[in-house]
């Protein structure tokens, strides 16, 4: 019998590579990440069997495209292969009680963001099983990397969403009780109450049917204005040329949201994602308080090795194998802190004191430049500035990293004060992007940009209105993966069983989504609803037909 | 006829053993698959026959679902050797061959088919009689397209789809059969192979022992498999006890659709044999049940056809041939009152719609038996045992069938075994009725003009004289024949929900082709789908539009429309439009519904 395993069923996560243990008796070889770790080798290999059978046999029929996913009676299976051989399969435990209802493309992306981060810090899968064929490289960053991703709080960046930092709960809170808390204030009190994150009673929390109305691995932009982003236009031509005659990528955020950036979108992306993360001001101040279910509250923020050390390493690269490589956990949880002098600083790539100085400071991959470059953050109040300086510059000792940091503080820091005033005052707070009357998702997908109605407001929605829109949305996702290639143009208004409207809207690379609980509206009215908020919010980029 | 030279035969349809594709394996991928779930020690699909022998036993070759590019070109390019038992049909000799003799296999003990059911060509959608229309219906899906041939071409609608088995000479090692579209497969919880759309079922058990491995494997780990995605292609399980069917296509079919036709496979197949097949599997796991199937493939291949094309099977509702309110009460009352003398139930139908139908008290008959029992008719024999599975899935009826004329037949059940005589005397009663009052001919009248055309919508003066709230003035112009109806109306049907039935207009231009009705369809079926969600309940009202087709759909607890329109046809005016449909059908009721007589009223 397969999955007899006791504990928690409601997430399995594995990687594993095709290429290997394809042997009998080698089998175990194939595993490259399993969560959770401890569970039994038959039935982490039962897991990998099927995943693996199921791409061989839809290959059959589909060679270009295999499996993606399976769905059964109680489990979701899905699939996404992040490089050539390379797959990531996620099983999770369908239970409507619990609203655990979801959208397989929302989760897939949870699979490419575990990914795309990873890739950011340690370069491809498949580069590091070719730097040391064993596997056990890999599998000894892997582990602690995507464990400490899963055990972010909340379960990954809500991009778009500060709210969900200052009341981390809301999406783990209950959904059934969470009907009864249609204010904002009852809300907070929840909060408060239920304060957790993605691990709540043992249960991951995944993004569910209440998150329809967001798109992971998207940037939230913050609109400025003009006077405003002439300035900021300005501070990054500074930050560009910080480092002399090299020049210098830079992004700029303002709270969670996007200021300005040089990088291309994915680049973008992947930074942002992690700047969210771990080093935005509410990232770093949300870190000190502790409610990581993994750490077990010693007040240590290590979390237990178990869970992180990779099992099949010690296994199968001998003894000891697991301690020969330098392992880094880029997103562990509360390593960051701001120093004196505005600088972010950690002790993740090591301490600064040991060895050359600048063997400490934090790298990143650059997919764009196919380039390693150092990663500074500097913060003023919500104003946060990543600069990526190219390693090679500092290697041939051209500059040194502490002499940029003068030199940025010389040249930005007035400027960056300035910026922030100038934003903080023209800021309308966590409800900027509210739209009156709408509960909307706008996606533009060749930018990887998305803006979204608040949390705080979409919550209240009715159940029914969202699990109408997550079935939309699946709908379209389906339209969409058929079309791949051709543009798709749809536009489908759905008047839901408690009479509320849900709405997509797809044209040209862009997507939009709305939910309208206005129960006297005809269909006439949703559609001319659709179309002011088009020509108000999106320069008119969705007519309605 | 041995065919060594593969250039010769471009276009025959695969008859190849060799795979002509050296780059993959498919033979050892199939294995590979359950070598990959053996590995794990946690599945032991039973040992199956390595089956080589070769059953081919009608002369029907044509092509098949595929009918994409895809295919065409597969076939182009795959040389092979034909293995000269299929006596290769061309394209031109289908029709011939298969008109000739009844492609279905002969068993031993198995009555001969019926003469009428042989006369059967494509009995098909809503439209009817002699119109260009009627011919263009009758191209399916299942006819050939060769890459150089235009699909739309009039000799392509002169093939008109047949029953029976297609590509009995390919299996999973054939490039043309993994391509194929949509396939269905039967087996048995052992593994065992009993029924697959295209190709020998014997040589398609290591196929069948892969798909049981997939479905036991879940099952070990306390699940059930329901449904796989791989890009453009769903793999879709739906087990029944002993009895394990899947669906494999890359149609564009929703999912919950493609679980529903795999339902009503299954319950075709309990039709035929009835439920107690289930204890034959409890007393022997390894229990062959093709012998029991055997001479069946024309019935299970004109349902899968009928997935194509008839609405019925996605509405869960049956339609009726418009007549004259007066001559269907007549009909109604005759077979009242031979339901009276001891029949089950009693049905006079046009092809697959409905003339009148009684049922004996509290005997209520479901659609989908509806559906099933007149696609077992109209492909079969014409007095055999019969199992409703909606109605008892566990008894056997006794269906007594006979013609009128090609069309027109009378359907009459009973629980009694002998009641032959009595059933040929009822036939007589009611034959006697219709020739009487001149139905027959009226049948013929009503087919030769079709049901409800959405040109003939009257328009509500005002809507056309009204100049249009659209910036778009050739909307009003946009109303004249050649373009469907008002307002850019292509098409409607309506579902009256308490009757059980469903009418839907004829097939107007622009929608023409098969092709063209055939993804009309699926996109109802979409509709279909998105508007019943299980868990949500319906939705009130949908409005869709993309690059093909604007779709409206009002679900009501009375009624249920669906209409197609332009895809640039204005909001406000379509909403209108579907109104007046209503209306219109509403005015017609008596004529297009099998009203009160009913017996799902009772």
């Amino acid at each position: 019998m397969a999955s007899t395993s006791s504990g928690d069923e409601s997430l399995r996560l594995c990687m594993f590579d095709l290429r290997r243990g394809q042997t009998e008796g080698q089998e175990l070889d194939k595993i490259l990440f399993f969560h959770p770790a401890d569970l039994d080798f038959s039935t982490q290999l039962s897991v990998i069997g099927l995943s693996e059978g199921l791409i061989t046999f839809t290959r059959l029929f589909s060679p270009e495209a295999a499996c993606e996913v399976i769905e059964a009676e109680r489990h979701s299976h899905v699939f996404y292969e992040a490089e050539p051989d390379i797959w990531m399969v996620m099983v999770v435990e369908k239970n409507k009680e619990t609203g655990a209802i979801w959208r397989i493309d929302a989760l897939r992306r949870v699979l490419k963001e575990v990914h795309s981060l990873f890739v950011m810090f340690h370069g491809s899968i498949r580069a590091l099983i070719e730097i040391e064929p064993t596997g056990g490289l890999t599998r000894s960053q892997l582990y602690p990397f995507i464990t400490d991703y899963l055990s972010s709080k909340p379960f990954s960046p809500n991009l778009a969403h500060g709210i969900f930092i200052l009341f981390p709960s809301f999406n783990t809170f209950n959904i059934t009780n969470c009907q009864h808390f249609k204010s904002g204030l009852a809300l907070k009190t929840a909060a408060v109450v239920n304060c957790s994150n993605l691990f709540v009673g043992k249960k991951l929390q995944l993004p569910n049917f209440r998150e329809t109305l967001r798109e992971r691995g998207t940037v939230k932009m913050l609109t400025l204005a003009r006077d405003t982003a002439l300035e900021v236009q300005s501070l990054v031509q500074v930050l560009d040329s910080c480092a002399g005659n090299l020049r210098c990528h830079s992004m700029v955020l303002f709270q969670d949201l996007l200021v300005s950036t040089t990088l291309s979108a994915d680049d973008t992306v992947n930074l942002f994602t992690f700047a969210v993360m771990r080093l935005t001001s509410q990232a770093l101040s949300s870190g000190a308080s502790s409610w990581s279910y993994l750490r077990k509250g010693t007040g240590s923020s290590e979390v237990s090795s178990r869970s992180t050390s990779a099992p099949l390493d010690s296994l199968h690269s001998g003894s000891g194998g697991n301690h020969m490589h330098n392992v880094i956990r880029p997103l562990q949880n509360d390593k960051w802190t701001k120093g004196k002098d505005g600088f972010l600083m950690t002790d993740i790539w090591g301490l600064e004191t040991g060895g050359s100085p600048d063997s400490a400071i934090p790298t990143v991959w650059l997919q764009q430049t196919q380039e390693r470059v150092y990663l500074l953050a500097y913060q003023y109040k919500r104003l946060t500035l990543l600069l990526l300086m190219p390693t090679t510059s500092i290697v041939n000792g051209d500059l040194s990293v502490s002499a940029v940091k003068q030199q940025f503080i010389e040249d930005a820091s007035l400027r960056v004060l300035k910026i922030e005033e100038k934003i903080s005052r023209g800021w309308g707070g966590e409800n900027a992007y509210h739209v009156k009357g709408y509960r909307y998702l706008v996606v533009d997908n060749d930018m990887e940009v998305s803006r979204a109605s608040p949390s705080g407001k979409v919550t209240t929605l009715a159940k029914e209105t969202l699990l109408a829109l997550n079935k939309l949305r699946e709908e379209v996702d389906v339209e969409k993966s058929r079309a791949k290639r051709q543009e798709k143009d749809l536009e489908i208004c759905i008047r839901a069983k408690n009479n509320a409207w849900v709405i997509a809207r797809v044209t040209r690379g862009k997507e939009l989504y709305m939910a309208l609980e206005k129960a006297s509206d005809t269909l006439l009215d949703a559609a001319d609803a659709v179309g002011t908020f088009s020509n108000r919010y999106c320069s008119g980029a969705f007519l309605m037909g | 006829m041995m065919t060594s030279d593969s250039s010769s035969s471009p276009s025959s349809s695969g008859t190849e053993f060799a795979d002509p594709n050296p780059s993959t394996d498919p033979g050892t991928n199939s294995e590979r698959v359950q070598s990959q779930l053996e590995s794990m020690n946690l599945s032991e699909p039973s040992e199956v026959s390595d089956g080589s022998h070769t059953d081919y036993g009608g002369g029907d070759d044509d092509d098949d679902d595929p009918a994409e590019e895809e295919v065409a070109s597969a076939n182009g390019n795959e040389g092979g050797v034909s293995n000269g038992l299929a006596g290769t049909s061309g394209d031109e000799e289908i029709e011939a061959s298969s008109r000739a003799e009844h492609p279905v296999e002969m068993e031993a003990g198995e009555e001969p088919p019926s003469p009428t059911s042989s006369g059967y060509d494509g009995e098909r959608g809503s439209s009817g009689g002699a119109t260009s229309t009627d011919k263009a219906d009758d191209a399916s899906e299942t006819e050939i397209r060769e890459a150089n041939v235009d699909g739309d071409t009039a000799s392509q609608h002169e093939a008109a789809w047949l029953p029976g088995k297609r590509h009995v000479d390919e299996d999973d090692a054939s490039v043309s059969w993994r391509k194929r579209k949509k396939h269905f497969f039967v087996l048995s919880n052992s593994g065992k192979p009993i029924y697959s759309r295209y190709g020998d079922e014997h040589k398609l058990a290591g196929f069948s022992a892969t798909l049981q491995a997939i479905i036991s494997f879940v099952e070990n780990g306390g699940d059930r498999v329901n449904l796989v995605k791989a890009g453009k292609h769903q793999v879709v399980f739906l087990v029944k006890g002993p009895i394990y069917l899947v669906c494999i296509s890359c149609t564009d079919e929703t999912y919950e659709y493609l679980r529903g036709q795999l339902d009503l496979l299954y319950g075709q197949m309990i039709l035929i044999l009835t439920k107690s097949i289930d204890r034959c599997f409890e007393k022997n796991a390894k229990f062959d049940m093709t012998p029991l199937l055997g001479g069946t493939e024309a019935v299970f291949s004109s349902l899968v056809h009928s997935f194509s094309w008839n609405p019925a099977t996605f509405l869960h509702a049956y339609t009726c041939l418009p007549l004259p309110y007066a001559l269907r009460q007549a009909t109604g009352t005759i077979l009242q009152e031979v339901c009276a003398s001891g029949v089950l139930f009693a049905l006079l139908m046009c092809r697959h719609k409905v003339i009148s139908l009684a049922g004996a008290q509290k005997a209520s008959l479901h659609p989908d038996d509806l559906l099933l029992l007149s696609n077992f008719v109209m492909t079969s024999e014409s007095f055999s045992p019969i199992c409703l599975p909606r109605y008892n899935a566990q008894a056997f009826l006794h269906a007594y069938v006979h013609f009128f004329d090609d069309d027109t037949y009378v359907m009459l059940l009973t629980t009694r075994s002998e009641a032959f005589y009595h059933l040929k005397d009822c036939r007589i009663r009611i034959e006697a009725v219709l020739l009487k009052s001149n139905i027959l001919s009226t049948v013929q009248r009503s087919i030769a003009e079709g049901g409800m055309r959405v040109e003939d919508l009257p328009i509500d003066r005002l809507l056309r004289k009204k100049p249009s709230s659209t910036p778009n003035p050739e909307s009003l112009t946009d109303v004249s024949v050649g373009t469907g109806g008002p307002f850019g109306l292509w098409h409607f049907m309506y579902r009256s929900i308490y009757l059980d039935q469903y009418v839907s207009s004829e097939f107007s231009p622009p929608v023409t082709s098969h092709r063209q009705q055939k993804s009309l369809y699926r996109a109802y079926q979409k509709l279909y789908a998105s508007m019943h969600d299980k868990g949500l309940g319906p939705h009130k009202t949908q409005y869709r539009r993309d690059e093909n087709y604007t779709l409206l759909c009002w679900v009501t607890p009375d009624f249920e429309l669906y209409a197609a329109f332009d895809p640039l046809a204005d909001k406000a005016m379509a909403i209108k439009i579907c109104n007046q449909v209503c209306q219109r059908v509403k005015d017609v009721e008596n004529e297009v519904f099998l009203q009160g007589a009913s017996p799902f009223s009772w």
